[in-house]
């Protein structure tokens, strides 16, 4: 039985990602990305799970929030040696850490479809604040498409210590890219 | 005995010719050594950077080989050397196949890194277009396609030495000396 539900586990946990958040985030098309650069190169990766909980409400931004928890170790990279390095100690240490969050604290217009989400970005036990512009736009079937981007500095989270310290290596900047697809609010 | 080596000599390639043949030469034994050192390193700073430097030459032989093929349709090569009408076609679609993959090959290994998800900038200062977005199943087939393609050109270039080497040692006709860069006729 224990051993029935730890396999249903990850399928319910995908289930309630599909309909977290009132607007329901569409999981399908939205993703999370990163772009950063090795040895001058640019690189990019992406996030398989995460799960997401928006509330956004243009007109009552008090009321608003957006919350992510994101499955470091789902992490896909440019080769499985990649992925396997990155989850050790040296970088995500997803033993330890398996999970990225962030909280919204507030939100902001910055007028004509521009908001600015303020929150704590917690990777690897490290909390930092974090600005993430938005922009939204709404696609054809009605929904709403926020894309933000901001840029993390991995070396503040312990994100590639020892020989990978080196920013002229692996560059400190990582360019996160959040794209979500809200379905409209019920 | 061995007179006629240097007597066929007339015809000898250009001396860009032989430059470019040579430089591709040693860019794809680098490359190929390089190649197979680099995917059995550990991950590491070196390994990143052995990978650079990968493509960097890939790219160079791709760019050698356009240079080649103009330089050859500017100045034609010499006629070959007498020879059973067998091994001028057999010579003739064996080089024809090193173009192709002196061609396609480092084609193979830019789309198989944009399908990695990591750019390639050549030489790091020139970033070339993504050829595809990235997608770990299509990388995993681009990888494989790159591997075999290599082991052909390892093949074909087997066979292109042994060639060139039962020509001057068996054979004692001129096609390896036209295109070596010292052995040149005296007056």
């Amino acid at each position: 039985m224990m051993v029935f539900l730890r396999a249903l586990l990850p399928l319910l946990l995908f289930a309630l990602a599909g309909h977290a958040g009132a607007q329901g985030v569409l999981v399908d098309k939205s993703d999370i990305r990163f772009v950063s650069k090795q040895m001058g190169v640019n690189f990019e990766g992406r996030f398989r799970n995460w799960k997401a909980n928006v509330v956004f409400l243009p007109n009552d931004l008090a009321r608003s929030k957006a919350e992510f928890d994101i499955d470091l170790a789902s992490i896909d990279l440019e080769s499985d040696d990649s992925e396997s390095e990155i989850k050790g100690p040296l970088w995500f240490d997803t033993a330890k850490f398996p999970v990225a969050h962030f909280a919204s604290a507030s939100m902001k217009s910055l007028g004509a479809d521009k908001f600015e989400v303020s929150g704590q970005l917690t990777i690897k036990g490290v909390a930092k604040n974090a600005n993430v512009p938005i922009s939204l736009k709404k696609d054809a079937a009605g929904n709403t498409v926020a894309d933000g981007t901001f840029t993390v500095k991995r070396l503040d989270y312990g994100i590639g210590l020892g020989l990978w310290a080196d920013t002229e290596t692996v560059a400190n900047d990582v360019v996160v890219r959040v794209h979500m697809v809200l379905s409209p609010a019920k | 005995m061995r007179q006629p080596i240097l007597e066929d000599v007339s015809e000898h390639y250009s001396g860009a010719a032989i430059a470019l043949h040579w430089l591709t030469a040693a860019l794809i034994v680098a490359n190929l050594s390089l190649g197979l050192s680099m995917v059995a390193l550990p991950i590491s700073p070196r390994k990143l950077q052995w990978f650079l430097v990968h493509k960097w030459i890939g790219i160079t032989v791709f760019l050698v080989t356009c240079a080649r093929l103009a330089w050859r349709w500017y100045r034609p090569v010499p006629p070959p050397v007498a020879m059973p009408d067998w091994q001028r076609r057999s010579a003739a679609t064996a080089h024809a196949l090193l173009y192709v993959l002196l061609l396609v090959i480092p084609i193979s290994g830019w789309v198989y890194s944009s399908a990695t998800g990591v750019q390639v900038v050549y030489l790091g200062l020139v970033p070339l277009p993504d050829l595809v977005p990235k997608n770990k199943e299509l990388a995993a087939v681009l990888r494989i396609t790159h591997v075999t393609l290599n082991f052909a050109l390892f093949t074909l270039l087997c066979v292109h030495v042994a060639a060139a080497l039962k020509h001057h040692f068996g054979d004692r006709d001129a096609v390896l000396a036209r295109m070596l860069p010292i052995v040149k006729p005296k007056e």
